[in-house]
């Protein structure tokens, strides 16, 4: 099986436009459509969140799928699962609202849809080729890649700016 | 009483940190807490990268050289994005002020035609004076025959399709040609804004430079014209401002007293209700209602414009808005235009304060509109008093904390009052300056905005300047600033240098002198310009410089723009939206100086903000020779 | 050869079955323990032993029986979540009676020997009914812990019209929810001064109070039930400590757990309380561990000893016992002994760590409004976070229990702390 894909954060790149946060909503709405997403009861909700840090520090935070996902084993609902492709699932039917998740989690990015008393999460888009918050990023800030096809050209890069930085 | 960090680090304002535990406590939101909830701000935005001048957008550029779009759908690169977001910021400031201006010419037709209903004309010797710039005939004539002219003539400045702005030609005539000569010496104050707005529609001006160009006139058209408009004629009307002494901050609001604010811009309001606020009628009834009076006090220009001219209190600057209300003391907020926050509604709604808008211009939610109409000036603004003093019995006692801070204060230093000050004539300054008694000039003014600690960047940076030898001239909610701190009374002379000090000692007058509301930073321009041909230079040959510490509104673009067109190096606290675009950052911050002999700087912090100021008056002093 | 297929061969010759791993309990530390074992070694057979009728459930699902907000098959275990793991043979019904832990055999009720080579004990805990209350041994009396025990208190409820809940704990009240749910008054008697004083302090819980009182939950505080009257149709009513007696058909008793060691006695397992372990969840046979409520653990902090009866602890507890059985050493990092999320009807709240102050030397902040209460609890130096306790936003609490858990320096992070907005965004930037 090819390496999945997950969803990187180069922080330095995040402007703070929140589009992804748009896209995201959009993306987990019922028309999928901007226009008619604001429309809909209940909100949809973004599952990705850009946080402030002083001074001017702006870091988007979104679910990791952890390997060892805390969330998955604190759920006392087996609400949450892993998929094929590695992607931790929340199951809304199952999910009762008992907010453990959240108390497990040390990134914060699992929403409380107080509506539906359900708890809610990326879900890495599934009907998309390429995440909602990804493809909306105009600023590279968020990135759909392999681990290793991500890392090669971290390093490649760092590999250059050093040899940028030795030349002078 | 301990604060939190949170609330310390808002402001240096002891008034503030109280209010702020007591808008925490009754669980009421203010600017800071939105401010919070709006961080992180969005970087296009922040860059001047983001269009949304057709609808084939909205476009936004990648600041990142590898990743995202660098040209919006018409082909506009950063450049030209940044330009035309920036000159449309200069359109909105310039048409605030100047319809500020074009509402005190509309005050004076009105007056002059016997229908302005309370006004008069109070300074017949202004009215000579700028009739005479005018040309107009005032040998044997009545005021009022003077005042029709000069109102139809400054009414006319406005539409004026051609020939230049009367005022402008104050400026020394260098200043004038380099105008000439760059194309930038507005035509009419209208004129220049709406270009503004037809030059940066898609697919017009899309040259940077070109449309900074344009900015910098329509900037002109305001400093020179809609403000020094907006100035004189309230000068006219309501008096020229003479020192007189006076009390700022929250503790100005009294226990015991309907207390009215006025808050907003132009004079044409609070000068009625200031003379309705003394009928006795209404003063009885505030008696009756168990008040020992009415207490009117202003919040931001429209403080500056009556402090200036009656000594009446002032309560705060711009940030301070929501807090008077939340002192629970408030009988009525009453507004005309410009930065008044629409959370002042559902704030109100919280206490018994009635918020009252008066401009047909200006309505806002949870406001009670009495609008205000200048031919029936004091009958309206009586009512407007008389429901405010009405109000007093519904004020709940549990929810009144009113702070004890306030500071005495010397204001009211018009260019005039400067002059009187100096005993007649601009020698004594002028020696002083070659002396280097004084070292320079600095103007410091503009806004106050929640990213800066309030009050921090204005304070700090005028005393750095005083303690070198600077004196500062101040309008808007740096004066404000200024006065709570203390710095516009002559003992603050203490704090300043040497040299300074001992000029304001001899002329008993304050280190900072307060010359007005934001639109009379024409004020400061008439003082440079006058010192300029008193010794025969361009205003950039002059010791002088200018400073936005706390800076935020579209005003405060246009006044940067008309600052720095007219000569003067500006330091601006917070960074303008233009970091999108090299070309326009380099041409702002440096280019300029070419072309017009000064830049603009961006200094976040207030001591190295004073230091480029005073590097550049030492450097200016050099070329002078003294 | 096919996993556990050493396992069953009944009729041979053969007089004594055998499993690589045997799992005393079914529930979440034994569970997790199957699983976990599993993803480390694919071959050998696992067996779990439950006494309980059904096959694996989620526990903490029950009240959802009680209300009739789900049903039995949709709290299955077995496929959901993490327990995925292919042949766990779970055997119901199956009462361990005792352990010979120098052969490493157990005696299972009615069905003879098991022999073992590695054995978990994962035996839970069970219903603390105290016996100050007399007369408890009557129809309509009930300590909710088994599925069991959910299917009657729901059929209960048809004849019933009130239901007096003593214990004001976080079962007994998602009990008393449940059942407010089905449309009986609900009188909660607690004899603390305020509900959940194990999770946090009277005047932390007003938001809570507030909210349960609006959901039309009756509480008395500061008293106690003395004994329960009954005729032969069941329980009629409830007399208490102050000499009031209340009419009632249903009487739910919360009053803790008890750890279920008595299977062990006679043998060498060192109890004290519990089962107690080390720090590789090991007890004190050869071969033998033990997980979930059953165990004494240690704090991370002080290494103090701990029991806890919480749900996630017990899973975490499971998993690393499970790897040690299957031969990957891994030290157990130990537990909060308070860690709870949930909500109270309309009211979501996290109380972790420390949360009893009162009387003790802790720098304690505390922040209320209209619809959120929090208290955070640093140590006397304040250089550390001890505890906290969130009401109405528990935003980002994840992120607060891992800076307890971690014993992190949090001076330059403290306000962040305080005004509750600290984020992730803090640590990918190098902030803490």
């Amino acid at each position: 099986m090819s390496q999945p894909k997950e969803i990187f954060v180069k922080t330095h790149r995040c402007v703070g436009c929140l589009s992804c946060t748009i896209a995201c909503a959009v993306e987990h709405s019922k028309s999928k459509t901007l226009f008619g997403a604001i429309s809909e009861t209940p909100v949809p909700k973004s599952r990705v969140y850009v946080q402030w840090v002083e001074p001017d520090g702006k870091v988007p935070l979104v679910c990791r799928h952890c390997e060892d996902a805390p969330c998955m084993y604190a759920c006392i609902s087996g609400a949450i699962s892993r998929d094929e492709n590695g992607v931790v699932i929340t199951d809304t039917d199952k999910c009762i609202g008992c907010w453990t998740c959240v108390m497990v989690c040390p990134y914060g990015v699992i929403g409380r849809h107080l509506e539906e008393h359900k708890a809610y999460r990326c879900d890495r888009c599934p009907d998309r080729e390429i995440p909602a918050c990804v493809s909306a990023c105009p600023t590279g800030a968020l990135v759909y890649d392999t681990v290793d096809s991500f890392s090669a050209k971290v390093r490649n890069h760092v590999s250059r700016e050093l040899l940028r930085a030795e030349r002078g | 009483m301990a604060y939190t960090d949170k609330i310390l680090e808002k402001s240096i304002d002891p008034s503030v940190h109280k209010m702020l535990e007591r808008a925490e406590k009754l669980n009421l939101e203010t600017v800071w807490d939105r401010y919070e909830a709006m961080l992180p701000e969005c970087g296009f935005g922040e860059l001047g990268v983001c269009c949304r001048n057709c609808n084939m957008g909205p476009c936004r550029i990648s600041p990142f050289d590898d990743q995202g779009p660098k040209k919006g759908v018409c082909g506009a690169t950063a450049d030209i994005i940044v330009a035309r977001n920036l000159i449309r910021m200069i359109a909105g400031g310039a048409a605030a002020h100047s319809d500020h201006g074009r509402d005190l010419a509309h005050t004076l037709l009105l007056t002059a035609e016997g229908k302005g209903g309370g006004y008069e004309i109070k300074d017949e010797e202004k009215l000579k004076a700028l009739a005479g710039e005018y040309s107009i005939e005032t040998q044997g004539r009545t005021k009022e025959q003077i005042a029709l002219d000069l109102a139809r003539a400054v009414y006319g400045e406005f539409g004026k399709q051609e020939g230049f702005v009367q005022f402008t030609r104050r400026a020394p005539e260098k200043r004038v040609a380099l105008w000439k000569s760059l194309g930038i010496d507005p035509r009419g104050i209208d004129r220049e804004i709406v270009e503004i707005m037809h030059r940066t529609h898609i697919g017009v001006d899309n040259d940077p430079v070109n449309l900074i160009l344009q900015g910098l006139k329509a900037s002109i058209a305001d400093g020179w014209g809609g403000s020094t408009i907006a100035t004189e004629l309230s000068d006219v009307l309501f008096g020229t401002p003479m020192p007189v002494r006076s009390q700022s901050n929250l503790g100005v609001l009294k226990q015991d007293h309907v207390n009215i604010i006025v808050h907003g811009h132009e004079p044409v309001l609070s000068e009625m209700i200031v003379a309705a606020s003394n009928d006795p009628e209404l003063v009885g009834l505030a008696e009756k209602l168990g008040a020992k009076g009415i207490n009117v006090a202003g919040i931001c220009c429209t403080g500056n414009e009556i402090i200036m001219r009656h000594g009446i209190p002032i309560v705060g600057n711009f940030l301070q808005q929501e807090l008077a209300v939340i002192t629970g003391a408030v009988e009525a907020m009453i507004v005309d235009v410009q930065c008044i926050m629409p959370s002042l509604g559902p704030l109100s709604e919280c206490f018994h304060t009635k918020f009252i808008s008066t401009s047909p211009k200006a309505k806002f939610p949870g406001a009670i509109h009495m609008e205000f109409s200048e031919e029936k000036a004091f009958d309206i603004a009586r009512q407007i008093v008389q429901a405010a003093v009405e109000n007093y019995s519904l004020r709940i006692p549990e929810k009144v904390l009113i702070p004890e801070d306030k500071t005495e204060c010397m204001v009211g230093f018009s260019a005039e009052a400067i002059v009187k000050a100096l005993g007649g004539t601009l020698d004594p300054l002028l020696n002083a300056i070659k002396s280097g008694d004084i070292k320079g000039i600095a103007g410091v003014v503009g806004c106050n905005n929640p990213k800066i600690k309030h009050d921090h960047g204005h304070v700090v940076l005028v005393r750095e300047l005083i303690k070198n030898n600077v004196l500062v001239t101040t309008t808007g909610c740096n004066a404000i600033a200024c006065a709570k701190s203390g710095l516009m009374l002559p003992e603050a002379a203490d704090q300043a240098g040497d040299g300074l000090k001992g000029v304001c000692r001899t002329l008993g007058v304050p280190p900072v002198l307060h010359m007005g509301s934001c639109v009379d930073i024409s004020r400061i321009l008439t003082l440079c310009a006058s010192v300029a041909n008193a010794l025969g230079v361009d205003i950039s040959d002059l010791p002088v410089a200018g400073a936005a510490p706390e800076w935020m509104s579209e005003k405060a673009v246009s006044i940067g723009a008309y600052v720095v067109s007219s000569g003067i190096f500006t330091v601006l606290g917070t960074v303008p939206p233009v970091l999108g675009s090299k070309v326009v950052t380099e041409l702002l911050t440096r280019g300029a100086n070419e072309v017009v002999g000064a830049t603009f700087a961006v200094e976040p912090d207030p001591v190295k903000g004073a230091g480029l100021m005073i590097a550049h008056m030492d450097k200016k002093r050099q070329a002078l020779g003294i | 050869m096919y996993p556990g297929s050493c396992f069953g061969r009944k009729g041979d010759n053969v007089t004594e079955e055998k499993s690589k791993y045997i799992i005393v309990g079914a529930s979440a530390a034994g569970m997790a323990a199957a699983h976990t074992i599993r993803l480390h070694d694919r071959q050998g057979s696992v067996t779990v032993l439950s006494e309980e009728p059904d096959t694996p459930y989620f526990r903490p699902l029950i009240p959802f029986v009680v209300s009739g907000k789900k049903r039995a098959e949709d709290m299955v275990l077995s496929g959901c979540g993490p327990y995925t793991g292919r042949d766990i043979f779970v055997r119901t019904e199956a009462r361990v009676e005792s352990v010979n832990t120098a052969e490493k055999t157990v005696s299972v009720q009615g069905s003879g020997v098991l022999a073992y080579e590695k054995i978990l004990f994962a035996t839970g805990s069970r219903p603390y009914i105290p016996p100050e209350i007399k007369g408890t041994d009557t129809k309509g009396v009930f300590a909710l812990r088994t599925l069991a025990h959910a299917r009657n208190m729901a059929k209960r409820v048809k004849t019933s019209d009130h239901a007096v809940m003593l214990g004001g704990g976080l079962l007994n009240l998602k009990a008393a929810f449940a059942l407010l749910e089905r449309g009986l008054k609900v009188t909660l008697v607690v004899y603390s001064p305020e509900v959940l004083s194990q999770l946090m302090e009277p005047e932390d819980a007003f938001l809570i109070r507030k909210a349960m009182d609006t959901a039309g939950l009756k509480i008395k505080t500061g008293c106690a039930a003395t004994h329960i009257i009954s005729e032969h149709t069941g329980v009629t009513g409830v007399a208490l400590d102050h000499g009031g007696e209340m009419s009632c058909r249903m009487v739910c008793i919360g009053k803790g757990v008890r750890p279920n060691v008595e299977f062990l006695n006679g043998t060498n397992v060192w109890i004290d309380g519990g089962i107690v372990t080390d720090r590789y969840t090991a007890c004190s046979a050869p071969d033998a561990f033990a997980a979930g409520d059953v165990a004494v653990t240690f704090k991370p902090g002080s290494g103090d000893r701990i029991m806890t009866a919480l749900w996630t602890n017990a899973v975490e507890m499971g998993r690393c016992a499970g790897r040690n059985m299957a031969g990957v050493k891994t030290a157990y990092s130990g537990t909060l002994g308070i860690l709870n999320a949930t909500q109270v009807a309309e009211e979501p709240f996290v109380s972790m760590g420390v949360v009893h102050t009162k009387d003790r030397d802790f720098e304690v902040y505390r922040h209320a409004t209209d619809t959120t209460y929090r208290k955070v609890v640093f140590n006397p130096q304040g250089t550390r976070l001890m505890g906290a306790v969130f009401i109405g936003d528990i935003t980002n609490a994840g992120l607060y229990r891992y800076v307890i858990r971690g014993k992190m320096p949090v001076m330059h992070i403290k306000r962040y702390i305080m005004d509750h907005t600290l984020h992730y965004g803090h640590v990918m930037t190098g902030k803490m």
